[in-house]
């Protein structure tokens, strides 16, 4: 898996791509962390999020919000995620007419934000968002609004 | 007829400074891009174009969409569109509002000019930055609770005045008297809740800062002096909107909207455009949160300048009460407004997202203080270009629902600025040849915000006056910039 920042003119845009939905949802995580602070430190504790979501794009989206979500509040800078992604089940999408849930189950290391020179990055947007699955595994883009 | 060709987008020159993208597709209305041939190279360069034509799909869109002369790129809709949609059977979109809820700019004036500050700018700069929280995770002003919370979505700027944050004057100065009463904070979600109540007074980061200037050229004496500015006067700019409570009710009502509303999604170009029919539920709650954000932004910049306005107190030995709000401006904003249409008048949600109201003299919504010179609209620049105050043109009701530019738009991109500059460098720069003293939580910041990667402001505010949207009022100069 692997992520760079790329130019967009007033706000930043994350590419990753991974072998796996798991690995590039981890690649795009460690690049919103990346796009905030240049070196983080060792240390903090690890917390776990949960969430679902209606389709796989806006999983992504709710998944990188409770991200930016959990760093306000815990006052923590999230990185070395780790995400574990899973379709909804059959069961669940013949019941529901297909749209069931989709859902991811991550964990992150929190590094205290007084100890990271980190700046601000407010928002996930939908704007020339692409989660794609390519010959190598999945693609993703994600711009944010700084 | 003159026309300009952007990379498959012709626009037809109306008159000096107004080009429109005539009518086609599914396009309701025509689009209008008010702009120089010179700020029109720069805006046609990146989506700025489409993104302009995208929005005048949304339904219940009156005239044309409008872009400012400091228009760039966004993501929807573009950071300079200006929307005015009808009320009753159109729509409401958060995206064409922007992410930072009531992001926007206010000028406190002092009794100070440029010589009591000379030579006393490093211990100025400092002990703002010290007592300014700025930067990610720097905590606020003040430290909330939940119920603080409430209070502040809920009453605005009358909250900080009981709380001791502000001085009378300071609602007298502000837009709605520093309360929207459409505000709902039943509407916010506790996410956008706990994200707010360690940011109250705080700058954040970005393209967000305080500054200490000087007026250095006033262009209409009788404004200025009703506004209080003359050459060489210090002044305080701040600039910064929602934090984190605007950014979540911006993404809890695009999701819900998306999942609610996906009909007229569907028949939108851009899902960043999602938008609740005007009348739906969602767009009622929507409009009652984002008045409550409104109202928190308000509390934030009145938290942040208090704070200035002690620290320059004690500083130079005055009394608070000598430094007063000249005006405090949204440039992230939808509103409730009527206006003229065809000749009748009518309720629009005016969607401004990186526009300025900049209402003419004689409007009723206006502070008494200006009803009759007209709305201070204060321009910031960047670090290294001056920023301006305007008044509110009296063509701006017929051209731009009311609206002028917000500042300068970014040129450069984030990564590339930081290729370019170094924040060091850029900061030594400042120093020694503009006299200008910056200090920032992030070297990072400060080359991503070098003043060579913004768009020249000066040409900007040209145009607004010539066309009569928002008139020139006074200059100013940076002394010291203090950001995250």
């Amino acid at each position: 898996m692997s992520y760079a920042l790329r130019d967009h003119t007033a706000d930043v845009a994350v590419e990753a791509t991974g072998e796996t939905l798991d690995s590039v949802f981890e690649a795009v995580a460690d690049g919103m962390a990346a796009a905030m602070a240049e070196s983080i430190p060792e240390g903090g504790e690890r917390f776990s999020l949960a969430i679902t979501a209606e389709g796989r794009e806006q999983l992504l989206f709710d998944y990188l919000d409770d991200l930016i979500y959990e760093r306000d509040v815990r006052g923590t800078l999230p990185i070395d995620n780790r995400a574990t992604v899973s379709a909804p089940s059959e069961s669940e999408g013949v019941a529901d007419g297909g749209g069931g849930r989709w859902r991811v189950e991550a964990t992150a290391r929190g590094v205290a934000l007084d100890r990271v020179e980190a700046r601000d990055l407010k928002a996930v947007t939908y704007s020339e968002m692409d989660l794609s699955q390519t010959e190598e595994g999945w693609h993703a883009y994600v711009v944010f609004d700084v | 007829m003159t026309t300009y060709d952007a990379d498959g987008i012709t626009l037809e020159r109306v008159r000096e400074y107004v080009w429109e993208i005539p009518r086609e597709g599914d396009m309701r209305v025509p689009a209008r891009v008010l702009a120089s041939e010179e700020l029109l190279d720069e805006i046609s360069e990146d989506k700025t174009l489409q993104q302009l034509k995208n929005a005048t799909h949304l339904p219940g869109v009156q005239e044309h969409a409008v872009c400012m002369p400091d228009g760039h790129q966004g993501y929807g809709f573009p950071v300079g569109g200006v929307a005015g949609i009808d009320a009753e059977d159109g729509c409401i979109s958060p995206g064409a509002i922007g992410y930072d809820l009531n992001c926007g700019v206010r000028m406190m004036t002092t009794p100070l000019t440029y010589d009591d500050v000379r030579g006393r700018e490093a211990e100025l700069v400092d002990t703002l930055f010290a007592n300014v929280p700025a930067g990610l995770g720097g905590g606020g002003v003040y430290e909330g609770s939940k119920a603080d919370v409430e209070e502040i979505l809920e009453r605005g700027v009358e909250w900080a005045l009981a709380e001791g944050f502000a001085l009378p004057s300071d609602l007298d100065h502000c837009e709605d008297e520093g309360r929207r009463t459409d505000a709902d904070p039943s509407r916010v979600s506790r996410k956008a809740k706990d994200r707010g109540k360690n940011q109250v007074g705080s700058l954040g980061s970005g393209n967000h800062f305080l500054e200490v200037q000087r007026v250095t050229d006033v262009y209409r004496d009788d404004v200025a002096r009703e506004f209080g500015l003359e050459a060489d006067r210090i002044v305080v700019l701040v600039h910064c909107g929602s934090r984190g409570l605007g950014h979540q009710v911006c993404t809890d009502y695009l999701r819900e909207i998306e999942q609610t509303h996906a009909g007229m999604l569907d028949r939108l170009p851009d899902r960043e455009l999602a938008a609740a029919p005007a009348g739906s539920q969602l767009a009622e709650d929507y409009y009652g949160a984002m008045c409550a954000a409104i109202n928190f932004a308000w509390v934030n910049r009145q938290l942040v300048m208090h704070r200035a306005r002690e620290v320059i107190a004690k500083l130079f030995d005055l009394d608070t009460g000598e430094m007063e709000l000249l005006y405090d401006v949204a440039h992230n904003i939808g509103k409730k407004e009527v206006h003229r249409i065809e000749g009748e008048e009518r309720e629009l949600y005016v969607h401004r997202k990186g526009a300025t109201r900049a209402f003419p003299a004689g409007r009723p919504e206006l502070p008494a203080a200006y009803r009759d010179v007209g709305q201070p609209v204060i321009i910031p620049g960047s670090m290294g270009a001056g920023s301006y105050v305007l008044r509110g043109g009296e063509n701006s009701m017929d051209v731009s629902f009311g609206s002028t530019a917000h500042g300068a738009g970014r040129l450069m991109s984030r990564t590339q600025a930081k290729q370019e500059f170094w924040g060091g460098d850029v900061r030594d720069d400042l120093r020694d040849h503009q006299q200008v003293y910056v200090k920032a939580e992030s070297g990072a910041t400060v080359a991503e915000e070098a003043p060579g990667v913004y768009k020249d402001v000066d040409e900007v505010v040209r145009v607004s006056d010539a066309l009569g949207i928002g008139d020139r009022v006074a200059r100013t100069f940076p002394v010291c910039n203090i950001k995250g």
